[in-house]
């Protein structure tokens, strides 16, 4: 990579720390995310309302269920898949109140899916912490069909919709939670540059 | 004056041409002989008389086929118009300043009377009549900055102010030079501007940036951007890069005077009064490399910007597979004698 080389549009994740002036804190995490959970316990057990939701990501996945029981103290939620907790998410939402923080944890996509659910309850993206954890796979938007290819880690990818190869672009919105996939062998059908894993 | 209006296509058999006097008002954007990313913003203020500066928004002899070409395109893809739900003042913003601006300064091809909140709207090179109530969506056949955004050369971006930054929050985009409004709607100036090479290292997109905070109403400001394309095409946009990406394959040391295109984007912004956000128009010009090469000045200067462009914007842009049949080809026109600084044609 090009020295100086800076994608602009990718987020910038960061370990979470708690908001000590929140009125409520919600922590949301997926698979590896449960290790972040465990850390942010670590600093401190906040006086404010707490709620965690935690799913673990894949059978293969690490489970860090068993030992978030134990360390976090009250309003701790273990749900079966990523879709319980975004449905959750529209649950609980409505009865939080002014002041609250939200933590997620976990994959870019999972982060993104957390975002968009709790925008629609007013939770501004200042008031969201992130940490991305375990994995560097991007989902990614296929420009022409538009459908979202999801846990791709190699530089070009079969897009789901259109099956059309897709060379990953640098190019990220929160919006969509993807990158932007643009044909790779428009110009010259069939020949594709050679395919890496580089988002292990 | 009236203008004629051409019979012509910017898809499949490209019948789009410039007249004479559409060749000689063309915005041609090199005034110096090399070329370098800089802010270049300047107020949009009143031109010559028959220049494309003349007017806030200008309408030219291409209105009616460009306005056919955006109708084709939104069929095709209705994602080409997006706008979130918290722009509505700023479409009626849209409206009225598009309308405004057309009726008075083209008042033979539109017109448009107001009686309280009752407006009527005549756009007579398209044939459409309608009286509607302003500030009332259901008025109207659809959702008044699609109306108006239809209605208009060009492609429109609204943008949002808050947070120190703008968001591009709404968009009717069917004439881009390859990037996305569907994937970019929602994004704030930075994300947006993520993929430029060398404009954010040389601060140029920070700048821009503040200065458009500052944008008063009743001062709108320009700046021209420009790339080369294969083809008069408008819609060279990625959801549609596997139909046109494969058209720089077809040119030759032979066709490149007619396949290869300068496009040159006249970018205006107006700032709003109800929604204080801002409208960013994106207006796309198009001439072939023959047609510039009867002006003797800007095909000299072409060829000189050309030789000399940076390798990362000749990827940027799209010109590998062929800038070197291009500066050949412009090689013939240029004597070498020394050209002032300027962009007129003669």
């Amino acid at each position: 990579m090009e020295r100086g080389y800076w994608i602009r549009s990718k987020p910038v994740y960061t370990s979470l720390v708690w908001h000590e002036k929140a009125t409520s804190h919600l922590v949301v995490a997926q698979g590896e995310g449960g290790m972040a959970v465990l850390k942010i316990f670590q600093q401190m057990h906040p006086k404010q309302p707490i709620t965690v939701l935690y799913a673990h990501a894949s059978a293969s996945d690490v489970d860090y269920a068993n030992t978030l029981k134990k360390v976090v103290p009250e309003g701790l939620q273990i749900l079966a898949s990523e879709q319980e907790v975004l449905d959750e998410l529209k649950t609980i939402l409505p009865t939080m109140r002014m002041g609250l923080r939200v933590y997620v944890a976990g994959s870019e996509g999972f982060i993104w899916a957390v975002s968009e659910a709790v925008k629609v309850f007013g939770v501004e993206d200042a008031d969201m912490m992130k940490e991305l954890t375990g994995t560097l796979a991007r989902s990614i938007y296929c420009v022409h069909c538009k459908a979202i290819t999801h846990n791709i880690t190699t530089n070009i990818a079969k897009c789901a919709g259109c099956e059309r190869m897709l060379f990953v672009r640098d190019h990220f919105s929160r919006r969509l939670g993807a990158y932007m996939g643009l044909m790779v062998d428009a110009e010259s059908p069939g020949e594709l540059p050679e395919i890496e894993e580089i988002y292990p | 004056m009236a203008l004629a209006f051409n019979e012509e296509t910017f898809r499949e058999d490209y019948t789009y041409r410039n007249s004479l006097s559409g060749i000689k008002r063309f915005p041609f954007p090199f005034p110096e002989d090399q070329y370098m990313y800089s802010v270049n913003i300047e107020p949009h203020t009143k031109g010559k008389q028959g220049s494309v500066f003349e007017f806030p928004l200008d309408v030219d002899e291409h209105y009616v086929a460009e306005c056919n070409d955006k109708k084709i395109t939104l069929e095709q893809d209705p994602g080409r118009y997006q706008a979130l739900p918290h722009m509505m003042d700023a479409q009626w913003d849209f409206v009225e300043l598009t309308m405004e601006s057309l009726a008075r300064d083209y008042p033979k091809h539109f017109s448009l009377h107001k009686k309280g909140s009752s407006w009527t709207w005549e756009n007579k090179p398209l044939g459409i009549k309608d009286t509607f109530t302003f500030g009332d969506s259901s008025t109207l056949p659809m959702e008044p900055f699609e109306y108006m955004g239809r209605q208009v050369q060009g492609d429109f971006v609204l943008l949002d102010q808050r947070d120190e930054t703008l968001y591009a929050d709404a968009g009717i985009v069917t004439s881009q030079a390859d990037w996305s409004l569907a994937f970019n709607v929602g994004m704030s100036w930075r994300e947006w501007h993520g993929p430029v090479p060398r404009a954010t290292e040389l601060g140029v997109m920070d700048r821009a940036l503040k200065f458009m905070l500052n944008l008063q109403l009743g001062s709108p400001v320009r700046r021209l951007n420009w790339t080369m394309t294969v083809n008069p095409r408008l819609d060279t946009s990625p959801e549609n890069y596997p139909y046109w990406g494969g058209d720089r394959n077809a040119v030759n040391p032979d066709n490149v005077g007619d396949l290869v295109n300068l496009r040159v984007e006249l970018q205006s912004l107006f700032r709003l009064p109800r929604s204080n956000a801002i409208v960013f128009s994106i207006r796309c010009y198009l001439i072939s490399l023959k047609d510039i090469a009867t002006i003797p000045r800007w095909a000299k200067r072409l060829h000189r910007v050309q030789k000399s462009m940076h390798p990362d914007l000749i990827e940027y842009k799209g010109m590998t597979k062929f800038h070197p049949m291009m500066v050949d080809w412009l090689a013939k026109f240029d004597d070498g004698a020394i050209l002032e600084v300027g962009t007129q044609p003669e």
